[in-house]
């Protein structure tokens, strides 16, 4: 068990490792120069090369990334050119917002979509559930952004329910949540569907149901016991995708975390904003996905964590 | 495929009390059984789904064709006319130019980048697949190391950054769609070529003496490459998606190219005044990103007909 964890967090430091590494070979490589960006476009050469000494982009690259290197051990990760404060602390700042939209989305989605792929798993390809299947393809078709303008729109604007853009009452949090709530159920709600259908007409289920228990039981300890791993898996996997900055709702709704931040960052060459905006929502992202893999004995007691390494 | 549903039918209804048949299953049974069920609503998911891409289609690619203004056509007097006004079907945007042009043209460049990016994603991922999946060893390891890096990778992230960094040329961003999309074929290619490989067809080719890689070429990716079409398919898909979506974020092909997502992102700042400029062009991808996925899921539930012949 210890080895395991072990053995996980190391493969998952290296992923991380080896991205922000990436990351850092792609902005060197890119054309475009942040000094120019940092200084404004009516900077003498004196002044932009006074800046890229202030940020030591003046060193050659292979000094840079060893530089990089020392400050990722030491969790400093430089100035961010644009806010003018440590670019660590600039994404810390941001990340209760992502996570709050992150923890609230997948809620609404697993609050949904499991009874409504339950729902439709349990009356495969009748009338009304071939409605549903529709609705749900519907929902994993529109674009977020545009699912996004039409709820502002409706729900701001026309009616205004909600405020229309930040987070500065709890109100605020409804649109973008259902925004994306409503591709994630769709998603959500046909893979249960997929694993309950099989779960059902499956030979055990057949076996309790002769013997007279209740179909209730069968339905939800039976079958959704043995949907409950994947369904768990894919929930969390969309939850460690959104920790990387739902980046198009947040651009849609002006909310403050760190996939707008990544937009700015991007859009201004901020160098050491952008490596630690990927660090630490790579970084998260590996926690995540390490803390699903030690849930599933939890789940379900015949999983054995150190054998079963590539679940 | 099993007849029992979920529901556990109580007796069948009906059914005994009438006159002895040659079986009790009646016609009105075999029409609500889950087998007839499911191919009905795959064969209505086809239909549906064919209307619905070619309403997309067709117009997109006859887009030159058709009488309509140039897409960047400006009339300033001419400016936000609502749709149906004379000879704008979808109205006109904030400098005048035909709605409907531009959402069919833009289409044209985000179909382009979506099928070029779904056949590289699609060729990528097939070969490398199939390769990890035959061949096992070194090169299993590799290719299934690059997908679980890729998995815990910031997708939209990188897009945006390869984008930002390297300029939104549709070669580029092409590329980037494909890189993004090419894992999903290639964990499934793999699984299907590691059953395939323990088929006794493969043995016997083996012994014919045909070398490892025509095997795999001749043999095994003929028999696999038919549900590998139908994800590229579902792919095509996303990649509209993915394109529209970093158009919006401006990092999309840039003008004059009018695509899905900066029509949109375009017509955001005027939505409480002139509604269509967004509500169009979103419903127009909804209609067509809907139709390629009832067509995907169509083709994938459609009961497999016997092969004839070969």
């Amino acid at each position: 068990m210890t080895n395991y964890i072990l053995k996980r967090l190391g493969q998952g430091l290296l992923t991380v490792f080896l991205t922000v590494s990436t990351v850092f070979i792609l902005i060197r490589m890119a054309p475009g120069d942040p000094a120019v960006s940092y200084a404004g476009p009516l900077a003498t050469n004196e002044q932009l090369e006074a800046v890229r000494q202030q940020f030591g982009l003046d060193k050659p690259v292979l000094e840079q990334y060893w530089i990089f290197i020392q400050q990722l051990f030491t969790g400093n990760l430089g100035q961010s050119y644009s806010f003018q404060a440590p670019a660590m602390q600039v994404v810390f700042e941001r990340m209760p917002y992502t996570l709050t939209l992150a923890t609230s989305a997948i809620l609404l989605t697993a609050a949904v979509a499991i009874p409504l792929g339950v729902w439709m798993s349990r009356r495969p390809d009748t009338g009304r559930e071939f409605g549903v299947n529709v609705l749900t393809i519907a929902g994993q078709s529109m674009p977020d952004f545009w699912t996004g303008i039409m709820l502002l729109t409706g729900f701001a604007v026309l009616i205004p329910l909600f405020p229309a853009s930040g987070f500065a009452t709890w109100g605020g949090l409804v649109l973008p949540t259902v925004t994306i709530a409503i591709l994630q159920i769709a998603l959500i709600s046909r893979m249960v569907r997929r694993e309950m259908t099989n779960n059902l007409a499956a030979p055990y289920l057949t076996v309790a149901r002769s013997r007279g228990v209740k179909n209730s039981v069968l339905t939800w300890r039976y079958a959704m016991g043995n949907s409950a791993i994947p369904v768990f898996t894919a929930l969390g996997t969309r939850f460690a995708a959104m920790l990387n900055g739902v980046v198009v709702v947040e651009v849609v709704f002006a909310w403050p975390g760190v996939g707008s931040l990544i937009v700015r960052a991007l859009e201004t060459r901020d160098y050491p904003l952008i490596q630690a905006t990927v660090l630490i929502t790579a970084l998260l992202a590996v926690g995540v996905q390490l803390l699903i893999d030690l849930a599933y004995p939890l789940l379900d007691p015949r999983v054995r964590l150190g054998k079963a390494a590539t679940a | 495929m099993s007849l029992d549903t979920a529901t556990p039918a109580p007796g069948t209804p009906g059914a005994p009390a009438k006159q002895p048949s040659p079986s009790a299953v009646t016609k009105a049974d075999i029409a609500k059984a889950g087998a007839t069920r499911r191919r009905r609503s795959a064969q209505w998911k086809l239909i549906v789904g064919t209307i619905c891409t070619l309403l997309v289609i067709i117009p997109i690619i006859l887009a030159n064709v058709l009488p309509l203004p140039d897409a960047n056509f400006q009339d300033l007097a001419a400016r936000r006319l609502p749709p149906l006004t004379d000879g704008h079907l979808f109205g006109t945007d904030q400098l005048g130019r035909d709605l409907l042009s531009r959402v069919l043209h833009g289409g044209q460049v985000s179909l382009t980048i979506g099928l070029l990016a779904v056949l590289v994603s699609g060729a990528i991922g097939v070969i490398l697949g199939a390769a990890a999946g035959y061949f096992g060893g070194w090169v299993d390891t590799i290719v299934s190391r690059l997908l679980e890096a890729q998995m815990s990778l910031p997708l939209l992230m990188m897009l945006l950054l390869v984008v930002a960094l390297f300029g939104p040329s549709i070669p580029v961003i092409t590329f980037v769609i494909a890189i993004a999309q090419w894992p999903e074929v290639a964990r499934l290619t793999r699984s299907m070529v590691l059953v395939e490989r323990e088929k006794p067809y493969v043995s016997a080719a083996r012994i014919l003496g045909l070398h490892r890689i025509q095997i795999l070429i001749q043999h095994i990716i003929p028999n696999v490459i038919k549900q590998a079409t139908l994800v590229v398919l579902l792919l095509l898909a996303q990649a509209v998606l993915l394109e529209s979506a970093l158009s919006f974020l401006g990092a999309g092909p840039q003008r004059p190219f009018a695509t899905w997502g900066r029509i949109i992102s375009d017509g955001q700042d005027y939505i409480t005044t002139s509604w269509w400029m967004v509500t169009l062009p979103g419903l127009v991808i909804v209609l067509m990103v809907v139709g390629v996925n009832l067509l995907g899921d169509g083709l994938r539930d459609r009961p497999r007909r016997k092969k004839k012949g070969a």
